[in-house]
């Protein structure tokens, strides 16, 4: 009896500890994840808020409902339909590039028979990873530069007249595409390496002696046992199909006006709708169209792959 | 791992038993591939060159020659400029190590507890707690209620604690750890320390985190770039008049008002009050010494960034 009494004792006592060890991180979720949860309502508020009044009593108290009026930043700005153009199809293409490319420049590599250049080539490869947007935009700016940069003098080295780059918006769908390629090429390229080390050997060595060639060896081999990592990031990748990269389309372009049109993308206008416009309406309504439509794609795409190759999906 | 294997499939090869190719590329072909990579990676290492040159080049030949990756003159001209400029500078690195730091020491001792807990089958309530992990993950607030949340709320305007606490924790790191504590660390090692007579929090210290400074040390390297990378917060929540609490990065945000202040700071203090340094060299320095302590700690990020990989893939 008594021995039963101790061992439950214990129990409530580990059981307490284990939550001691949660409870910093559970506040700092509360606080950082779940408190600004009950913003959403702001997507579906007038935000009018008085003076001397707390948030929460602000939003839900002294503000009106307003059900969908906010969603009408979707028609009411002519530019709109080029915002959502331009960030589904940058995320297309760099979700299409982001993959292929990797897993085809991981491919080529791992054959590569000198360990030291294959490692080489993934330090060099991965730096532009490690560097933050802003200093991305600085690299950029040395070619780009209207009277400095390197173009610019090529150009006019071959007697062609110079271009003003951060004027000109029909460049700067391929340089976005680019520059977001660069990026993060080389830190995809060392997840699908990892992905490919960690096949089994023998399966190769079997190949081998059965005859396969390279080709073989990559599409009987690599590439169907690469299918779950593809699948895991593609279906993340969706997930955040309405979100891009603030960093790439604010930063990079240098926040110029001139080609707006074609580097504008949804977070850019969520931040310059709540920064420069303080439209909390708007702002709040784009982001949840954002979240939304981001998380059914991501179970529909979930269901779709979890149909086609349970092992692969991601929940 | 990849290694032993590598060195069972030579002990093999030398045997001459079988002869399993470790490459089936020819010579020919593997020169091939590596003139490309080559090629890729010069490629992809000019952008970064060219700002270390332009931070070097002078203003002369910068007027003649443009931003060239063979300038005619090299000086330290712009080095000297930021260097002597003193305060304003010194203060935005101070801060940026700063905010990494505590940032990243902050969030490890945070989360490696949580993670441990959620890694021991014990603990009766760690299906709701991963469950409570994965929801941010999926639907967040967005950028207006974030951004009001972390204003009104819990003040953290023109503060550090701004630039600190809201990168703090992400469930995808705590999934790591709470795997690497899960797979790595034999259970039976704990149950044993735990039938010794040791705590739940005395085996987590003692025995689990000793043993996990691999994965431990991958959260600091991601979060330490997070942080040093980081200027997004500042852009949202440090006002212009604030400017003692800009990071280096975000001083190079804001250059164009920026490098005003390191000018005149620098004239200021330079007997040479005529001089006017030639302004995008001295941003170029500024990237450069945002860039260096990252090229430094390079080759340790690529083991933890493997390391990390390798962690996260495994599935519930």
């Amino acid at each position: 009896m008594n021995k039963k009494k101790y061992r439950r004792k214990k129990q409530a006592r580990e059981q307490a500890e284990f939550f001691l060890m949660s409870l910093p991180a559970t506040v700092w979720y509360i606080l950082f994840c779940y408190l600004p949860l009950f913003g959403i309502v702001f997507a579906f508020k007038k935000f009018t808020p008085v003076p001397g009044d707390g948030l929460f009593e602000n939003l839900f108290v002294n503000s009106k409902w307003v059900g969908l009026d906010n969603f009408s930043f979707l028609t009411i700005s002519s530019e709109m339909s080029g915002i959502i153009f331009n960030t589904l199809f940058y995320n297309i293409v760099l979700l299409i590039a982001g993959i292929v490319i990797p897993v085809f420049f991981a491919i080529l590599l791992t054959e590569v028979r000198n360990k030291a250049f294959t490692g080489f080539v993934q330090m060099v490869l991965i730096l532009p990873y490690y560097l933050s947007w802003v200093v991305v935009g600085y690299c950029l700016y040395g070619f780009l530069a209207t009277d400095e940069g390197q173009f610019n003098r090529v150009l006019t080295l071959f007697g062609q007249e110079a271009i003003k780059w951060y004027q000109e918006p029909e460049y700067w769908r391929l340089i976005l595409i680019l520059i977001g390629i660069w990026k993060s090429l080389g830190y995809s390229m060392v997840i699908y390496l990892c992905a490919i080390t960690s096949i089994d050997r023998t399966l190769y060595e079997s190949a081998a002696i059965d005859g396969a060639g390279f080709f073989e060896r990559v599409f009987y081999i690599t590439l169907p046992q690469l299918r779950t990592t593809i699948a895991l990031i593609f279906i993340m990748q969706i997930g955040s199909i309405m979100n891009s990269d603030f960093g790439l389309f604010y930063q990079v372009p240098m926040d110029s006006d001139a080609i707006q049109g074609v580097t504008q993308t949804l977070d850019v206008y969520v931040y310059k709708a709540l920064m420069t416009q303080a439209n909390f309406g708007f702002s709040a309504a784009s982001s949840f169209l954002q979240s939304t439509v981001g998380l059914v794609l991501l179970l529909i795409t979930n269901t779709v792959i979890n149909k086609i190759d349970p092992e692969s999906s991601l929940i | 791992m990849s290694d032993d294997r590598n060195k069972g499939v030579s002990l093999l090869r030398r045997s001459k038993y079988i002869t399993p190719v470790e490459s089936s590329y020819s010579k020919g072909a593997d020169l091939m591939v590596r003139l490309f990579f080559l090629i890729v990676s010069l490629i992809s290492f000019l952008p970064v060159l060219l700002v270390f040159i332009i931070s070097f080049s002078s203003e002369k030949s910068i007027l003649s020659q443009g931003y060239s990756f063979f300038p005619k003159e090299f000086t330290l001209e712009s080095y000297k400029i930021l260097f002597r400029s003193g305060s304003y500078l010194i203060r935005s690195l101070f801060n940026s190590v700063l905010i990494t730091a505590t940032g990243t020491l902050l969030g490890l001792i945070i989360m490696c507890p949580f993670a441990y807990a959620l890694s021991r089958k014990e603990f009766k309530f760690r299906k709701a707690f991963v469950f409570f992990l994965m929801i941010p993950m999926l639907f967040s607030g967005g950028l207006v209620s974030t951004y009001m949340v972390n204003t009104q709320i819990l003040h953290l305007k023109n503060s550090y604690w701004a630039l600190i606490l809201p990168g703090l924790c992400s469930t995808w790191y705590i999934m790591i750890l709470r795997n690497y504590f899960k797979t790595t660390i034999p259970d039976s090692l704990i149950e044993a320390s735990l039938l010794d007579g040791g705590r739940q929090h005395q085996v987590f210290f003692y025995v689990v985190l000793p043993l996990s400074k691999p994965v431990i040390a991958t959260v600091a390297a991601f979060q330490t770039l997070n942080y040093w990378n980081s200027w997004y917060p500042s852009l949202l929540y440090i006002d212009s008049n604030h400017t003692e609490l800009y990071p280096l990065q975000y001083v190079l945000v804001n250059m164009e008002r920026s490098i005003n202040t390191i000018i005149r700071d620098s004239q200021y203090l330079s007997a040479a009050q005529d001089y006017v340094p030639p302004a995008i060299t001295v941003r170029m320095v500024l990237v450069v010494i945002v860039i260096l302590p990252i090229m430094v700690v390079f080759p340790f990020f690529q083991k933890a960034l493997k390391t990390g990989m390798t962690v996260g893939a495994i599935k519930e």
